[in-house]
C-alpha cells in the first residue's frame, strides 16, 4: 500500500497543528470583573511600612498596577 | 492627582523594592507580595512561573473595580489616568 507523500504530510500538518496552542505560555487572566469589590490586603511597602487597601476607602481612588519584577522592566 | 494613589505590587522583597525604586526614583509605594496570596487572590498568579502577570486595576473610593487592564498595555498607565479623571468628574457632579 503506498499512501500519497502529500496525505502524510497533511496528516503530520494537521498533528503538529493541534499541538500548537498547547505550547503556547500560560497567561493567568483575572476572574475579577468592573464592578467587583477589589479584595482587600495588607502588603509591606519598600520602607516596610504597611499598606492596607481599605485605608483609601472614601479617601483616594487607587490604580493597583501589578508588575512582573523589580529590575526587568516588567 | 491627590484624588489617586498609585501602589506599584510585585512579588519582590521590599529589600529589592526599594533599590528599584531608587533606581527609577518612584515616590509612590511598591508593594511587596512575596507570599504571593494577593496575586493568587487577584487571579494573576502565573502558577508555572511564580510571579503576577502584567495588570493595573482602578479602584475607585468605594473600593470597587472600575478598570482592569492586562498584558503589555498596562504598561502605558494613560488609560488608568484616564479613567481616574473620569471618576473624579462623576464625583464632581
Amino acid at each position: 500500500m503506498r499512501l500519497a507523500i502529500p496525505t502524510l504530510f497533511a496528516i503530520f500538518a494537521l498533528l503538529l497543528g493541534s499541538q500548537a496552542p498547547a505550547q503556547q505560555p500560560t497567561v493567568a487572566k483575572t476572574h475579577l470583573k468592573v464592578g467587583d469589590v477589589a479584595p482587600d490586603f495588607t502588603l509591606k511597602d519598600q520602607n516596610w511600612k504597611p499598606v492596607k487597601l481599605s485605608d483609601y476607602r472614601d479617601k483616594k481612588n487607587v490604580i493597583l498596577a501589578f508588575y512582573v519584577l523589580a529590575f526587568t522592566g516588567g | 492627582m491627590s484624588e489617586t494613589e498609585v501602589l506599584g505590587i510585585s512579588v519582590d522583597s521590599p529589600a529589592a523594592n526599594a533599590e528599584f525604586a531608587k533606581q527609577i526614583g518612584v515616590s509612590f509605594p511598591l508593594l511587596s507580595d512575596m507570599t504571593r496570596k494577593v496575586s493568587k487572590e487577584y487571579g494573576i498568579l502565573n502558577e508555572e512561573m511564580q510571579f503576577a502577570n502584567r495588570t493595573t486595576f482602578v479602584v475607585d473610593k468605594q473600593g470597587v473595580i472600575q478598570f482592569i487592564e492586562d498584558g503589555k498595555s498596562a504598561v502605558d498607565p494613560t488609560s488608568a489616568i484616564t479613567i481616574c479623571t473620569g471618576l473624579k468628574k462623576k464625583e464632581a457632579r
